[in-house]
């Protein structure tokens, strides 16, 4: 783990370089601030937390994340960089686990960026400000998650647009279960809907968003970032060899 | 007990840098490299020779980790590489073919990423950035993005990027492909002086560009070892072994040539007019006898060379023999 740093700051000079993560850091910022207003009478609710802004993230992320995932292993885009990465006294769990971190940190960076709401919340009567850091955790711990089905997905193939569409692609599928869920109720025997419901980070998140930041559903999202980012290891190093 | 008493023994005794035994590997169905032994021992030059496909490339991937093999060991100042791949991956330095090339990051952006994994930092890494930059004469274009770079100097930053740590093991792919005469000296130079420090490899298939500077050539042919010899030896199976090649402006007397003593043959040269190759028999030193030829004659000579056999020759038999 001695590497890791390395990587770490390596992939964070990469996001820095590269217009597209501020313009879909912007795009988040611009979006979340807008829809959360426009969409939702947060001024009429007068509820004292951000839920209305925080429920459109599982949303707002089909956007950030596929875009930050095409950034991942960019580097490693060249054969020859690749190939002279191989050959280095790294192992590939630190090169994934270094990668995921850089990438969730400008996640927690557009998120920490949406302030400006907490303040005018703060502003315009009691925030209750408890509950909205955990509801800034929850979709950290979301946005992680999901980051470590985009790492996966960079696993599998090389091609950016291939990864784009594959990482929105199964963000989406995933932000839609409980819609399909319901439509499934009579027709699937119970069991199957209760332990899809249990696997869906909507639902998850959602509990958190309320304010009950438990610690089986942050396990939840943790073990996903766990088995991803393993997944990923294990498929590199087949590769590899 | 007896794995670690045997693991002393061989860092005090065993001068072996790199060490294969009965190395294969299956591409497919195809066989790429089939039962190859080999040792380095250090401070060593080794030309890796063999014609396209032979399977340099390979060897070399093999021995940087880049390939798993399919059966055999490599070991590599006593680590194996797939039982202690960090281990063996710190001794190793690696110029893949193609150089080293990087959408966005500047030379000096890869050499300081590179000396990042190395574990270097602070000054210590200045200063081995710079006198690997100053070794390859990158000073110039430091900060250039290495995609605007020429192919020869991509190989350049490659070279660097791989001698940054002063590895124990270089090794080198065609790193000759493409170079100018007076770079080709430079070159020489730069091997020399890596030479006295670690162990070095150079796959290539211009030969007699390298033969000044191995010392010990492994030809491979079919994936097969083929020789494994000192480069004099190697040179001594050539038929222009002690050949003297001249050059004259008034035609040349071929019969005066053909009858002295030791001449096996001639040779004309068809694209260069004038030019003449008067082989020896082996064992005999033609030369100054045909100094003399020369002498009495009063031919007006342009060019007289002595050759020290010509390497791409002999490699070229000796991949026609596993072919067959």
């Amino acid at each position: 783990m001695k590497m890791l740093p390395v990587i770490f700051k390596r992939q964070l000079t990469s996001y820095a370089c590269t217009p597209g993560t501020y313009l879909s850091v912007a795009a988040f910022l611009v979006l979340c601030a807008t829809l959360g207003v426009y969409t939702s009478q947060w001024l009429e609710r007068d509820s004292g937390n951000l839920q209305a802004f925080f429920q459109l993230h599982p949303w707002l992320y089909l956007l950030l994340i596929p875009t930050l995932s095409t950034q991942l292993w960019s580097d490693e885009r060249t054969a020859s960089l690749r190939d002279v990465m191989n050959t280095l006294p790294i192992t590939t769990f630190e090169r994934v686990i270094g990668k995921f971190l850089a990438a969730w940190v400008v996640c927690g960076i557009a998120l920490v960026l949406t302030f400006p709401t907490v303040i005018v919340a703060n502003y315009l009567g009691p925030a209750d400000n408890l509950v909205i850091t955990s509801q800034l955790l929850a979709s950290g711990l979301l946005a992680g998650s999901y980051l470590s089905v985009g790492c996966f997905i960079c696993a599998l193939t090389h091609r950016r647009v291939v990864i784009f569409l594959l990482t929105l692609g199964l963000l989406f599928i995933a932000s839609v279960l409980s819609s399909v869920l319901d439509s499934l109720e009579h027709q699937a025997p119970i069991w199957v809907i209760d332990s899809l419901m249990a696997l869906n980070p909507i639902s998850r998140f959602s509990t958190i968003d309320n304010g009950k930041l438990t610690l089986h559903d942050s396990l939840f999202f943790i073990s996903i970032i766990f088995a991803f980012l393993s997944a990923t290891t294990v498929i590199l190093n087949y590769k590899n060899s | 007990m007896t794995g670690i008493f045997s693991y002393a023994l061989q860092n005090l005794f065993g001068k072996k840098m790199l060490e294969i035994s009965s190395l294969t590997k299956y591409q497919g169905k195809r066989t790429v490299i089939t039962d190859l032994s080999f040792f380095a021992q250090r401070q060593e030059c080794i030309g890796l020779f063999g014609e396209d496909g032979a399977g340099k490339t390979t060897l070399l991937n093999l021995i940087a980790g880049l390939v798993t093999p399919s059966g055999g060991h490599i070991n590599i100042q006593g680590f194996d590489t797939q039982t202690h791949p960090l281990q063996a991956r710190k001794a190793l330095g690696y110029q893949l073919q193609g150089g080293l090339s990087h959408h966005t990051m500047s030379v000096k952006g890869v050499l300081n990423f590179m000396a990042d994994i190395r574990g270097f930092s602070g000054a210590e890494k200045r200063s081995r950035v710079d006198r690997a930059a100053m070794r390859l004469e990158l000073s110039r274009v430091l900060n250039a993005p290495i995609d605007t770079l020429s192919l020869g100097l991509k190989r350049k930053v490659a070279i660097a990027q791989a001698i940054l740590h002063t590895p124990s093991l270089l090794l080198l792919d065609e790193p000759t492909e493409g170079l100018a005469t007076n770079q080709l000296l430079k070159f020489r130079t730069l091997i020399h002086s890596l030479t006295e420090e670690m162990t070095v490899i150079i796959a290539s298939r211009h030969c007699n560009e390298l033969s000044s500077i191995c010392t010990r050539a492994a030809v491979i042919a079919g994936g097969r070892l083929m020789a494994d010899t000192p480069l004099p030896d190697l040179q001594r199976h050539s038929r222009h072994f002690r050949a003297v090649t001249l050059a004259a402006e008034t035609p040349l007397d071929l019969l005066a040539l053909a009858v002295l003593p030791g001449v096996a043959g001639i040779e004309e040269d068809r694209h260069a007019p004038g030019t003449v190759t008067v082989l020896a028999m082996p064992g005999h030193n033609i030369y100054p006898a045909i100094n003399a030829l020369i002498a009495s004659r009063g031919w007006n000579i342009t060019s007289l060379n002595l050759e020290p056999g010509r390497l791409n020759e002999v490699v070229h038999h000796l991949s026609q023999e596993v072919s067959i």
